[in-house]
């Protein structure tokens, strides 16, 4: 497998720290799909990570 | 190519939940789900007698690896179940050169050994896919999403499993003298690796609230052991190479299972990297942590990177300046790997995630995982006026890791846009099936798409056919040595 792609898409990203269009953009949280995610969310069962049991592993 | 560090390998086990049933059985369900890959493999066929997992690095042999009491009467109950030991393991060895079983209870995917950091970061989310698939396969015949199968490291009640990041690394320089070199970077690298965790569940808990960096970070208890299940280490110290004793394969099970593509790579690229200068003794004398296991937990507890760490020169250091310190030594010695195109793209990346870390942390929201929780969860939290004690926290940072693709929420911004992907999708596809052509998983994935019916028994080192030929693997490191052993066997194989 050639590795030269995602080095290619992080290239034309590159550049100083100080700049603002430095590397991949941080995320939009105003865009819709952030608003649907947040609602979505909501319906997550408040109690799954307390039923979620799992034994031990390495 | 690395001739220091030249293979590289990752293992996660996934943890699994019947969400239709109160009381879920995991032996049963994780069996359930390995029946139901579909991708051409080898199956029950691992050759276990050809492990060696109580040598230690140190020298010496153990009797027996330890658990505790509550796994102990797990695994004495299991042993009353009406399946066989091959049965329960449920092993497959894939075309792509991957492992894919069940490790104790959990579904566990090991990736075939990789050249490069970005073919191995390519096959942890092929093993994702595959996973996820079988997840799918399992629900079809279920008649509804009952099973659920989550990429993370812990169930938030204490019970954590691992996912293991592994370098070949050569036998020849004294054990210690990695282990010294290593422990602070390791310490402290989950800045950019750790996975994130609402909570702690620590033993003597101190009482911490709030978004950790790490999900295994409260489950580090000591610096150097064989261990496992009990007292996990920093370093792994099990002596079980997969090779020739020229090598040995550094283990380690301090890491967390990344979702973001762009932190594994760093994680597993920033570590060769570091290994590597060590292996080429170019690495100056670190820092020596007071208390480096205490730290772990420190470290994790604190998302700015700036908590104190005690030397023993009596000073202080902070978890980014010591970071910056493992950077600013491989900047001095530039592709010192011969791979300079990774060389390159780890030095980079590393040093604009510190700096961002120290100056824009809101700018890692879109690549590390844990500023990607941190981001989305406050803003959950701010819409619904919660605070981080809410319960529903936990179970939204185990949605995260969901492999649902309808209610994954790292899938979700990932779908949206908003985090890095790295990794293009044909890449992904092309090693569901395929295995690295550069490594000698390239033989054992050929060896698995032409001669399936014909293999006795298979392993990391070796093939067994059933006409008594076995293919030794376990010298073969170099794509040379690969390509050599493909060119001069070509009449006694015949997929060749």
């Amino acid at each position: 497998m050639e590795m030269n792609d995602p080095l290619r898409r992080e290239e034309k990203k590159e550049s100083t720290p100080d700049r603002k269009d430095s590397g991949p953009s941080k995320p939009d949280v105003n865009r819709p799909g952030r608003d649907d995610l947040l609602k979505r969310m909501k319906k997550v069962d408040p109690k799954q990570s307390e039923k979620y049991k799992q034994r031990t592993g390495q | 190519m690395n001739a220091i560090v030249p293979l590289l390998g990752i293992e996660t086990e996934y943890g699994i939940v019947r969400e239709d049933q109160a009381e879920s059985d995991p032996v049963e369900e994780s069996m359930r789900l390995l029946a139901r890959c579909e991708v051409k493999s080898v199956f029950k066929a691992w050759a276990y007698n050809r492990e060696r997992t109580h040598l230690d690095m140190r020298g010496f042999q153990v009797s027996r690896l330890a658990q505790d009491e509550e796994e102990d009467e797990f695994c004495e109950k299991d042993r009353e179940r009406p399946y066989s030991y091959w049965e329960m393991k449920s092993d497959r060895v894939l075309t792509n050169g991957a492992r894919f079983y069940n490790d104790h209870t959990h579904p566990e995917y090991a990736t075939p050994e990789c050249r490069t950091v970005f073919d191995l970061v390519a096959h942890d989310l092929a093993g994702e896919a595959i996973v996820g698939e079988c997840v799918r396969l399992r629900n079809q015949d279920l008649g509804g999403d009952c099973l659920q199968l989550f990429k993370n490291n812990t169930d938030y009640s204490g019970h954590s499993y691992g996912t293991h990041d592994n370098y070949l690394i050569p036998r020849k320089l004294p054990f210690d003298v990695w282990v010294r070199h290593l422990v602070p970077f390791l310490v402290t690298r989950q800045l950019y690796a750790g996975a994130g965790k609402v909570g702690a569940e620590r033993k003597n808990e101190d009482g911490f609230t709030g978004l950790q960096l790490a999900q295994r970070a409260d489950f580090i208890d000591s610096v150097l052991s064989i261990e496992t299940m009990t007292q996990r280490p920093i370093i792994n110290t099990r002596d079980e190479p997969h090779a020739t004793q020229d090598y040995r394969r550094l283990h380690l099970i301090l890491g967390d299972a990344n979702m973001s593509p762009y932190a594994t790579a760093l994680k597993v690229g920033t570590t060769r990297l570091v290994l590597t200068l060590i292996g080429a003794q170019k690495l100056d004398a670190p820092f020596e942590l007071a208390d480096p296991v205490a730290d772990v937990q420190r470290v994790s507890r604190d998302t700015t990177g700036k908590v104190p760490l005690k030397l023993l020169s009596g000073k202080t250091v902070t978890p980014l300046e010591i970071q910056e310190w493992y950077l600013e030594q491989a900047l001095k010695h530039t592709r010192l790997s011969g791979d300079t195109e990774e060389w390159d793209w780890v030095t980079r990346e590393w040093g604009r995630t510190l700096d961002d870390m120290k100056h824009h942390p809101e700018n890692l929201a879109d690549r590390i995982d844990w500023a990607i929780k941190q981001s989305l969860f406050s803003d959950f939290m701010a819409a619904e006026k919660l605070q981080w004690e809410d319960p529903i926290l936990q179970s939204l940072d185990l949605e995260y890791h969901n492999l649902n693709p309808e209610r994954g929420l790292y899938y979700s911004l990932r779908n949206e846009g908003s985090v890095v992907g790295l990794i293009e999708q044909n890449k992904i596809d092309d090693a569901v099936h395929r295995a690295p052509q550069d490594t000698r998983a390239r033989i054992r994935g050929q060896a698995v798409e032409q001669e399936r019916d014909h293999i006795k028994n298979i392993h990391w080192t070796g093939i067994e056919f059933n006409n008594g030929e076995y293919l030794d693997l376990s010298g073969l490191i170099t794509k040379k040595d690969v390509v050599q052993v493909l060119d001069s066997n070509k009449e006694q194989f015949a997929w060749k």
